[in-house]
């Protein structure tokens, strides 16, 4: 059973109240958490507590689904961890530039994939960190401290999985099957302004296509949602991955001139009316939890190149900030590095590096001086745990409500606020209440994003500039190797989503301009032509044999030229030699398309 | 009345039974989740996530006591 719509949109404070549900659930979490470690004697009951502030997400399956690479890559960190310290941990300089190599790898992996996924890449290298860097003086100690972690790791996990569960946090299927329905209608609108020949904004369903991809990795977080979570993941791929194959429809029918051949219309038309049946049976499943009649997947586009340059700069900013470190000779400047690293990580899989940083730098102070409330003005001293519960409700709730506001840097700042105020207070039992303790750690956590802007401003990230340019430059190469009859991976439908994510990453890139409309219009200009060369193709695979098989290779021949002529007379000649055949007709009408939408002028 | 508890030893590591039954329990669930769906389990009840809950807390207890 649903929550009741009336009480999804009534506010309090001017925040709806399924916010402050979610900030009270992370409280609670986060209390459970804390006793639990305290009740179970562990090494580090903060971390738990920590790792409930990580795996705060408003939905139940996406924090079930952060939960398991979060698992997985602090298992993977503390092998990684036991190797580095086994084999280096005589020669501290080698230690330190193969622990910066090794953050790189992480952080080139991260750039390969979205998501959950990336987060747990990046957390497998800042954990070598945690664990490592912490253990360096005492290596003998590393196996051990592995496994603390790992134990409070699970209990934050199981901490809030039950309050979740028992408190009945939303499901992430219901919204998401109410997005992809409005993107559908919007979709809808379109095609029907297309029809009746009215103007339309041509920025508006490139908005349609990136919106759709970007809910790539939301949609994956299903799986882990319910018994049916499977399911259901699968129908939303299967909507999305229609929706943008719809979006290509409307586009090929608007490019479509007044006097175009019947059958290439009725091609585009019956494309229209089908992928339009396939997202209303996508969205039937969803709702409904039953498996699609057409599974699709949904590939993620990667660019090697920039994942690699992106994991060359973490390793270099990592590098010039162990060598700062080195050479101020602190003793206690491993928490700082433990916290730089995890900047790093969590940066690159962000939009903006440097702009994470820069609200990393923000948060910290505030962090530190409402840590330093808590420990110094609220508690003072209290060594009960109810009051320690009570005195945690406002920091925990407040800085969870915080991540669920619109305002992107409001909700960056609550999610850091999450943990450093966690972090800084440095919660024990029983808790010390140490001054020097507590400023030596709020230093140490405002000093890590300070050194990272600096390394930053010296070796800045990957320009929004270069990315466009590998994009775009990725999208010219994969025409040249479609029309040279390579990349056959993926479905039709499943390659056009795939560019679909690309074009999604080149609208990320930097604020909206001329410049990136210019480079927009031309990725767009590409994603019809591939698709449109897919589609072909796969039209003229589905011909029968005999005399319509060699004027299909003609026509495939002449599509991996793309000569326009040669294409129109294949088509043509494929009508006429089978003027009854619906799939000789098809076809014929798929390559007309093609040679209209290849006539289109790359911008 | 209680029966004694066996600890995994893996490499000369010693995992607490707890450990290893709820692991254990996590894979049977795991393992059970198509048949939930198939057999319509989650509409049986207003809470699903509470009532998939319980079935691991159920297999948990029974694993427990059973072995």
């Amino acid at each position: 059973m649903s929550v009741p719509a009336a009480l999804i949109s009534r506010h309090f404070a001017g925040v709806p109240f399924a916010s402050w549900a979610f900030g009270i659930r992370v409280w609670i979490a986060v209390v459970v958490a804390l006793y639990a470690g305290f009740w179970l004697e562990l090494e580090s009951p903060l971390s738990a507590a920590i790792t409930v502030g990580i795996l705060a997400v408003p939905t139940r399956g996406q924090a079930l689904e952060k939960a398991g690479f979060r698992f997985l890559g602090t298992v993977i960190g503390v092998v990684a961890s036991i190797a580095l310290i086994g084999s280096l941990s005589q020669a501290r300089d080698l230690f330190l530039l193969a622990f910066a190599a090794w953050v790189g790898l992480c952080v080139y992996v991260a750039c390969l994939s979205d998501g959950f996924r990336a987060y747990g890449a990046v957390l497998s290298g800042y954990t070598v960190a945690l664990v490592a860097i912490q253990m360096i003086d005492t290596p003998g100690q590393v196996f051990d401290f592995g496994m603390q972690r790992g134990a409070a790791i699970a209990l934050g996990i199981a901490a809030i999985a039950v309050v979740n569960d028992l408190l009945v946090a939303p499901d992430r299927h219901v919204e998401l099957a109410a997005q992809l329905a409005a993107i559908h209608r919007r979709l809808r609108d379109h095609a029907e302004a297309v029809m009746r020949g009215e103007a339309t904004d041509p920025g508006s369903i490139a908005g349609l296509l990136r919106e759709t991809a970007a809910l790539r990795s939301e949609i994956t977080s299903l799986v882990t949602e319910s018994s049916s979570g499977l399911a259901r993941s699968t129908a939303a791929r299967s909507t999305a991955v229609s929706l943008v194959a719809g979006i290509h429809a409307v586009r090929v029918v608007q490019a479509l001139p007044g006097d175009v051949d019947l059958a290439a219309r009725d091609w585009a038309l019956s494309e229209l009316r089908r992928r339009d049946h396939d997202v209303g049976e996508g969205l039937a499943a969803l709702r409904s939890g039953a498996r699609p009649a057409r599974p699709w997947r949904t590939p993620f586009y990667f660019c090697h190149r920039l994942a690699a340059e992106a994991g060359v700069r973490a390793a270099i900013w990592l590098s010039l900030a162990s060598a700062f470190f080195v050479l101020t000779g602190w003793s206690a400047a491993e928490a700082s590095l433990v916290q730089l690293t995890a900047f790093i990580g969590l940066g690159v899989i962000s939009p903006n590096p440097r702009a994470f940083t820069i609200g990393a730098l923000i948060a910290a102070p505030i962090a530190a001086i409402l840590a330093g409330a808590l420990d110094f003005l609220i508690l003072d001293g209290v060594t009960e745990f109810p009051l320690l519960a009570l005195a945690l409700a406002p920091f925990m709730i407040g800085a969870a409500v915080l991540t669920t506001l619109p305002n992107q840097v409001l909700a960056g700042i609550g999610r850091l606020n999450l943990i450093f105020i966690l972090v800084i207070a440095g919660l024990s039992n029983p808790q010390t209440y140490n001054p020097e303790a507590f400023l030596d750690s709020s230093l140490f956590v405002c000093l890590a994003p300070a050194l990272l802007l600096a390394a930053q401003l010296l070796i800045p990230p990957v320009s929004d500039e270069r990315r466009r340019q590998q994009l775009i430059a990725a999208a010219r190469r994969e025409i040249d190797q479609l029309s040279s009859g390579r990349m056959q991976r993926y479905t039709p439908e499943e390659a056009m989503f795939r560019d679909a994510v690309r074009i999604c990453q080149i609208a990320g890139t930097g604020v909206p301009g001329p410049q990136q409309r210019v480079v927009l219009e031309e990725a767009l200009t590409l994603f019809d032509q591939a698709a449109i060369i897919r589609l072909s193709d796969a039209s003229l695979r589905g011909l029968p044999d005999g005399p319509l098989a060699s004027l299909a290779d003609q026509a495939r021949k002449a599509v991996s030229r793309r000569d326009v002529q040669s294409i129109r007379r294949a088509a043509t000649d494929i009508e006429q030699a089978a003027p009854e055949d619906a799939r000789a007709r098809a076809a014929s009408g798929a390559l007309q398309v093609a040679s209209l939408v290849m006539e289109e002028k790359v911008p | 009345m209680t029966h004694p508890f066996r600890e995994l030893v893996a490499g000369g590591v010693l995992v607490a039974p707890f450990v290893t039954y709820a692991v254990a329990a996590l894979v049977m669930f795991l393992i059970l989740r198509p048949i939930l769906r198939l057999s319509g389990f989650a509409q049986l009840f207003s809470h699903p996530s509470i009532a998939e809950l319980s079935v691991y807390v159920t297999i948990l207890g029974l694993l427990t006591t059973l072995f």
